[in-house]
């Protein structure tokens, strides 16, 4: 199976008509690497980090599926003004240090390096929403009780907790640190919505109208919109708080879930999930509390 | 018009003699405010920050009526509802905030008019009469950057920057100290309650560069510091790019901040710059504060 071969086996099982290009930045394909390249096995992760390329060569995998693009830009990929920077010109990325280490390591290891994002948020279950479900452990808990996420986000009835009690709760299950929380700790809740990744107003705004929940747990947030906002809302007692993971946080489980997909149709080749992980810590995480 | 003046001169003794109860001087009106107004008090500003004012721009009023007579300053970074709430509660009219009402770069209202907490914020703004206007482009464009002047005296740190750095890429040069430590000291000085760092804890730091917002600003700086401080800063671009350098073998950190840390104390700074020009009204730094707290 070559990187060609892989796109093409994709795009049949993706089960919605294939998206191949967008006018605002990096389109579904493979970003770097030569498409004859022969596939001997796949690790699925938010970000082609150097340490992810690093355990994926260790393993025997050259090929890598992720989220993010290697040069930490999404270009002019949507949500732009001034929330996202412009692409850096071409000839910064190939003269940055970090981004020729990069670069030389995908080479030199005959990498290949695919973008799988449109398409796999199109699938008629959204598996970032049903990964970050399955990684808290919270199917049980879905509103939903097909067990199908049809949307970017969805609704959950945990049993009755605080939101203390309950950041405490997702930070241990998704092994993170540096949880960011709008709210009073000792508020109630009782109804959550997750959205992974970047939360923007008008996606809390249809989620608050879809369902009035108590919490959203999203990625993160811009602190000139959706941050406020949700301080607003708390304010004005209309919600109880923003629960922050992380982007990487946020998105990695649903990677984990584009691995499980993957094994339905690819069985020649080793497929696994290599998340990148956390990339923060914190005072309290290194010195106890402070 | 007779009428008010006197009604004014009345308020002016009232407020001189009843020191004891501010609340009872509020409550006939604007105290010493005279005739004051917002636009009156953005014209000087636009005449003291002593640059070429830009179309378009940020900087216009949001809501209210720019011509009514002012009772107080609120200098803030984020105009939250309850900013808005404790400047009533200080007796300010007049808000002056450095990033947008409502949650939006242009405050485009159009999008989130039925927008129940818009509805909610728009009815509190015009029951309390408050106006908003905000000072963001001309406040960073004037020299020194008034948002960078303001953190930098909170930091401490006027004497270890390095000349010749550009808007949004300050460079320091620190007395060494730990990664960990430093980390210590900003969330102490700045009172950051979400920092988030990259990086080994006891990396030992000389250089620091401010990189502002985006990638491009920290792969203009990395080369040049031990460590980038961002802020409002897109995930996937300055904590990705700062633990690859990392993984390459370079000896870097990271210090993620709210907005608020890096850039709040810029509109202390206004406050005090505005009391060298503004006297007739009181004049407060409200600050939004660090929004986020950390629950693990």
């Amino acid at each position: 199976m070559t990187g060609q071969d892989l796109m093409e086996r994709i795009q049949k099982n993706v089960g919605v008509p294939w998206q191949s290009q967008r006018t605002d930045g990096d389109a579904d394909g493979i970003y770097l690497g030569k498409p004859e390249t022969v596939v001997t096995g796949i690790a699925t992760s938010y970000a082609a980090t150097v340490e992810v390329m690093r355990r994926a060569v260790a393993s025997g995998k050259n090929t890598i599926i992720c989220r993010e693009a290697p040069f930490y830009s999404r270009g002019e990929r949507a949500p732009i003004g001034y929330r996202n920077a412009p692409a850096p010109p071409k000839e910064v990325i190939e003269n940055d240090p970090v981004c020729r280490f990069k670069k030389d390591f995908i080479s030199q290891n005959n990498l290949l390096i695919v973008h799988l994002v449109d398409n796999w948020d199109a699938r008629t279950t959204n598996g970032q929403v049903s990964g970050l479900a399955h990684s808290l452990g919270w199917e049980q808990y879905s509103a939903n009780k097909a067990g199908e996420y049809p949307a970017a986000f969805g609704f959950f009835q945990p049993p009755q907790t605080s939101l203390g009690a309950l950041v405490r709760s997702v930070s241990e299950k998704l092994k993170i640190r540096g949880t960011r929380v709008i709210g009073d700790a000792s508020s109630p809740v009782r109804s959550v919505a997750l959205s992974p990744g970047l939360l923007l107003v008008a996606r809390a705004e249809q989620i608050l109208r879809t369902q009035p929940v108590d919490v959203v747990i999203a990625g993160d947030a811009v602190e000139w919109e959706a941050g406020p906002y949700f301080q607003d809302l708390v304010n004005a007692k209309k919600a109880k708080g923003l629960v922050l993971l992380g982007n990487e946080a946020s998105e990695e489980p649903g990677c984990g879930q584009m691995a499980t997909w993957l094994k339905t149709f690819i069985t020649e080749v080793p497929v696994d999930w290599i998340p990148a992980g956390e990339p923060f810590w914190t005072l309290r995480s290194e010195r106890g509390a402070q | 018009m007779t009428n008010r003046v006197s009604r004014r001169r009345f308020c002016q003794l009232a407020a001189g003699s009843l020191v004891m109860a501010p609340g009872l001087v509020r409550a006939f009106g604007q105290p010493v405010a005279g005739k004051l107004t917002a636009r009156e008090v953005v014209r000087r500003i636009r005449e003291k920050t002593g640059i070429t004012w830009r179309t378009p721009t940020a900087d216009e009023f949001k809501v209210g009526d720019p011509d009514a007579p002012i009772t107080g300053i609120t200098t803030t970074f984020m105009s939250t509802f309850d900013v808005l709430r404790r400047s009533v509660a200080q007796g300010n009219n007049f808000v002056i905030s450095h990033e947008p009402t409502f949650w939006s770069s242009n405050d485009m209202i159009s999008e989130i008019k039925d927008d129940p907490l818009y509805q909610e914020k728009i009815k509190y703004i015009e029951d309390h009469k408050l106006v908003v206007w905000r000072f963001h482009d001309h406040w960073h464009a004037r020299r020194p950057d008034g948002i960078f002047a303001g953190w930098n005296r909170t930091m401490g740190w006027d004497n270890y920057t390095i000349p010749g750095t550009t808007f949004m890429a300050h460079e320091y040069a620190i007395p060494e100290i730990h990664l960990v430590d430093l980390a210590g000291e900003l969330q102490d000085k700045l009172n950051l309650k979400s920092l988030r760092i990259v990086g080994d804890p006891e990396l030992k730091v000389k250089r620091v560069g401010n990189a502002g917002h985006y990638i491009g600003q920290c792969m203009a700086l990395l080369p040049r510091v031990d460590v980038l401080m961002v802020f409002e800063c897109r995930e996937w671009e300055a904590a990705e790019y700062v633990r690859d350098a990392i993984a390459s073998g370079e000896k870097k950190g990271l210090l993620q901040m709210s907005h608020e840390g890096g850039e709040e104390m810029g509109m202390d700074e206004c406050a005090r710059w505005l009391s060298t020009f503004v006297n007739e009204v009181p004049i407060k730094f409200i600050p939004s504060g660090d929004p986020f707290w950390l629950g693990a």
